[in-house]
């Protein structure tokens, strides 16, 4: 029987022993053990151990502090060298890379750029967390129409009858007034508040205390810049008096310092909400809305349960008269991002593009790592030799994807330096795009997450080929056969699918946002919108009787071909009523009708077409209970042969003399609703005038020296009708500008790894292309033989891309309540150019080595 | 030049490797060791004076070949070298020259 020491204690001393001794000490060990073993098996057992103890000391303890360390530095020497030749020896697949990685971390880091901006949005005030805005579900017979204006009363009834409420004031948004000192005469954004305003908002008062500086009826905050705007400093300026409107006198009362850019109320002072209310009874009644309510929640209240408390309000307050209004507290920074609601439920915002891009920065990124990858793995065939030698001489499998990495990391890295060196230079134009005023600034988290990032980046692109090359058999590579399974190339080939495929979708995107846009820009709007400019009646022209002498001398003025006023803007919802009523109308139905007040002749100021019966007119004396509706809503109400027929508005009889075609006065977003047309020009509040084409410039002028003249002391603010309407579309604009951008990107960067691939193809199946030569293949057989693979790859890429782009195409359109219709050319389109562009640019590799030489190329060997 | 110097133990095993003359390795010389001075010895004891003998360069050593026995690992043998040798030589005439003046008187 053989006697063996107890095992662990071997492997024990074998572990901590010096390598010189160790053969040694467990030879005489064992020899010690092999005698006393034929005595007492246990007793050498334990006599083994215990001397094996005994030898752990210092003398033959080995040295852990191993030679590791400069090993590491050198393999990391090595490796960088070897990747830097690389680089050289492929100049073209580097070039590939950098551009690749380094375009697609840019246009990652623009838009985290922007989505961080986004999304920071009204975040920087200190109570953010507790501050709310009331707003209404309403319902009607269309839906539930949320909306953010709530009744003057609201804020001090909350303030009275809710504990859980710290603060609650009502605001007007801000809006342009005209305010002077002496005779500087200056147009300042501003609005109305109640006295706790600057307690619950964290402006900075450079001057006044927040407490007090609201408290007068008669006092205002103004900015830093407003100050110096109108004394040039900001020293000693409070306690001085400013004109407002020309009307009365604001005392200032304190300073705040601007708000950031990224505020989404921008203002430049602030007045007592009691100056606001004086005169406006409206305020004072629940049933009127215009105003909002921001409310400051007490710390802990949780803001659920507080609305379920509050939802039935409004119908408490007015004793069950207001039943269809449902109150609600929302966050006042989410807002921004989440302010669209549909029936009542939130369905998104601005935050569905915040989505969209972050999505997009991803899919830029993976395709610049696609290629990456693409590239290392189609070049791995020049580098078997160099794994199998490596390995065959004892390199371990850590070791080369420890190399592999590196060498992506490598390039990431460079990679990342023009990054930042493309976000630099492109951001002002990103800026202009996006209308945002994005720094670039690193602070430490920004540092962090572009190093993440790009270490990311590094990994994704690094780890396939990392992983794939260092797994080769070393025997079979160095015998010279390296079998490109078949899973390992249709990996490859899913990848430049993938890349196509996105490509394609962009492509489709881009062509579906501008078709949309042009289709916005040139729908019949039901009236005609170019060469319109309307200007508001402040000061003296809010006064009827200026207001007709303006009308009037305006029409002499040669230029003017047609001037009337009116209360609405045509660019949205200006303002509403459910007081019309009808014969069979049900008494429930809450609808509103968009209520426009008009002067004479607006209906042909504007171009609206008439589509039955008359419009006002100078020749009846009896327009003024006269009512005009437009095509929805007489079709709403169900009358047939409107004209001449009676409806009350009000409570008050009106008989209808028209029915105007309907037309857009929303975006095209918005379906037609029911609008009523009045004449009542005591209740107008902009002129509206049509100008002859090419005299807008001379026009203009006249009308504003006629202002000054009727209107002293104001400034002459005029829009063009069509600008303003354009401005209704600066989301859809943004995202046509940027969606073009990011197309081309995805573009080039496929293409570039369509091209490295081609290129690399062709030089692979060199000796192929010689042989087929000398046996009479012709040179555009060749160019087909190398560009036939390709097509296939593209030809797959597009039908999987094409009903993806259609989905997202009819979701995106769905937000149109008139929109174009999907056609097939645009899908076809997008498969053809990308078809094109892949032809074009496997097709200049293929006709390059179709043409080659072929003794050149089969001469060595 | 250091002047290396042999302890108890260490001029022992020095003398044992002398004595078994190309044959002396770890166990050998343990068991040559317990025979002599009649009591149990450490094999570490002897392995660190082993080494420590060779560090100084009083002993030089080589591997046998592999056997059987002893789980297969190889015999180190130790043998003197000639600095050994004279260090013996030293201490061996330095005691004898001392131990010969002790005067005879002394013992009666």
């Amino acid at each position: 029987m053989k006697a063996y020491p107890p095992k662990n204690a071997v492997k024990f001393l074998r572990w901590f022993c010096r390598e010189d001794c160790v053969e040694e000490i467990e030879g005489d060990l064992t020899e010690i053990f092999e005698n006393e073993y034929g005595r007492s098996i246990r007793k050498a057992n334990r006599k083994f151990v215990l001397r094996v103890i005994k030898y752990f000391r210092p003398e033959f303890i080995k040295s852990f502090r191993s030679n590791h360390q400069s090993n590491h530095q050198a393999m990391f020497r090595h490796n960088f060298l070897l990747t830097y030749r690389n680089f050289l020896r492929y100049k073209s697949s580097f070039l590939i890379n950098l551009v690749g990685l380094s375009t697609g971390l840019a246009c990652t880091f623009l838009i985290y750029l922007w989505v961080s901006d986004e999304l920071t949005v009204d975040k920087f005030m200190e109570k953010d967390h507790r501050l709310f805005r009331a707003m209404e579900h309403r319902v009607r017979a269309t839906g539930i129409w949320t909306s953010p204006t709530t009744p003057g009363p609201l804020a001090e009834a909350l303030v009275g009858d809710r504990p859980e409420v710290e603060y609650a004031i009502t605001a007007t948004w801000p809006q342009l007034y005209t305010l002077s000192l002496n005779d500087k005469i200056i147009t300042a954004t501003g609005r109305f508040a109640g006295k706790d305003f600057f307690k619950m908002f964290s402006y900075e008062l450079i001057a006044g205390d927040a407490n007090q500086v609201l408290a007068d009826k008669n006092s205002v905050v103004i900015s830093d810049v407003l100050a110096r705007k109108l004394f040039n400093t900001i020293e000693n300026v409070v306690g001085k008096s400013i004109d407002y409107q020309h009307e009365s006198q604001l005392m200032i009362s304190g300073i705040f310092r601007s708000m950031p850019v990224n505020a989404s109320d921008q203002f430049e002072f602030v007045g007592s909400f009691e100056k606001y209310k004086e005169g406006q009874d409206w305020l004072l009644s629940w049933g009127n809305t215009g105003t909002q309510t921001l409310v400051l929640l007490k710390p802990g209240t949780n803001v659920d349960e507080f609305n379920a408390k509050i939802a039935d309000y409004i119908k408490v307050k007015t004793k069950n008269e207001i039943t269809y209004r449902t109150l609600f507290l929302k966050g006042y920074a989410e807002n921004y991002l989440y302010g669209k609601y549909e029936n009542g439920a939130q369905v998104g915002g601005r935050i569905t593009y915040v989505k969209l891009f972050s999505v997009i920065a991803i899919f830029i990124l993976l395709i610049a790592c696609i290629n990456f990858m693409n590239l290392s793995t189609a070049r791995a065939s020049r580098r078997v030799k160099e794994v199998g030698i490596k390995k065959a001489i004892g390199a371990a499998r850590k070791a080369l994807v420890f190399q592999y990495l590196s060498e992506s990391m490598l390039m990431s890295f460079l990679s990342l330096f023009v990054a930042m060196l493309l976000v630099y230079i492109s951001l002002s134009q990103f800026n202009v795009i996006t209308g945002k005023h994005l720094v670039f600034e690193l602070d430490r988290n920004r540092i962090f997450l572009f190093l993440g990032v790009t270490v990311f980046t590094g990994l994704v692109a690094g780890s396939y080929p990392a992983l794939y090359l260092s797994g080769f058999n070393p025997a079979t590579v160095l015998k010279g056969k390296l079998n490109s399974s078949f899973s390992e190339l249709m990996a490859r080939k899913g990848l430049v699918v993938f890349q196509f495929a996105i490509s394609i979708l962009f492509i489709v995107s881009v062509l579906v946002v501008y078709k949309q846009i042009e289709f916005v820009q040139s729908s019949n709007l039901g009236y005609n919108k170019n060469n319109l400019i309307y200007f508001n009646l402040d000061g003296a022209l809010s006064n009827v009787k200026t207001q007709e002498t303006m009308i009037e001398e305006m029409k002499k003025i040669p230029g003017i071909e047609s001037v009337s006023s009116t209360n609405h803007n045509m660019t949205g919802h200006n303002g509403g009523t459910s007081g019309v009523e009808w014969p069979g109308k049900n008494t429930e139905d809450r609808t509103e009708f968009e209520r426009m007040t008009v002067n004479y002749d607006l209906i042909e100021t504007l171009g609206m077409q008439m589509g039955q019966g008359r419009s006002f007119s100078r020749a009846f004396g009896t327009d003024s209970s006269a009512i005009i509706f437009n095509q929805k809503g007489i079709d709403f109400m169900g009358l047939t042969d409107p004209i001449g027929k009676v409806v009350k508005l009000w409570g008050q009889d009106r008989h209808i003399i028209g029915v105007v075609k309907d037309f857009h006065y929303e975006s095209l977003h918005e379906n037609f609703k029911p609008v009523f047309l009045i004449l009542e020009p005591n209740n107008t509040y902009r002129i509206m005038a049509r100008i002859a084409v090419g005299k807008e410039k001379e026009t203009i002028s006249s009308v504003e020296r006629l202002y000054k003249k009727l209107n002293p002391g104001f400034s002459f603010e005029y829009n063009f009708l069509d600008t303003v309407y354009q401005s209704q579309y600066e989301n859809e604009q943004r995202v046509a500008v940027l969606s073009k951008y990011f197309a081309g990107l995805a573009i080039l960067i496929s293409c570039l790894g369509l091209f490295g691939l081609a290129a690399f193809t062709a030089e692979r199946r060199l000796k192929e292309i010689g042989i087929r030569k000398v046996l009479g293949s012709s040179e555009l057989g060749i160019v087909y033989l190398l560009s036939g693979d390709f097509t296939k790859i593209v030809f797959v890429a597009i039908l999987i891309a094409l009903p993806i782009s259609y989905i997202v195409a009819r979701y995106w359109l769905e937000d149109f309540a008139f929109k174009v219709q999907l056609q097939v050319w645009y899908f076809m389109a997008a498969g053809i150019l990308a078809m094109m562009i892949a032809w074009l640019t496997v097709g200049v590799q293929a006709i390059r080595a179709a043409r080659v030489n072929p003794t050149q190329c089969l001469k060595n060997e | 030049m250091i002047q290396h110097t042999l302890g108890e133990f260490e001029e022992l095993v020095l003398l044992m490797v002398a004595a078994l003359h190309d044959e002396a390795y770890g166990v050998i010389i343990l068991e040559g060791l317990e025979e002599k001075l009649k009591k149990k010895i450490n094999i570490s004891a002897v392995h660190v004076a082993l080494k420590r003998l060779s560090d100084k360069g009083f002993l030089k050593s080589r591997y046998g070949g592999i056997t059987t026995d002893r789980g297969g690992r190889r015999k180190k043998y130790y043998s003197i070298t000639a600095l050994g040798k004279k260090m013996l030589d030293n201490q061996y005439s330095l005691r004898t020259s001392i131990y010969k003046q002790i005067p005879k008187i002394s013992f009666g």
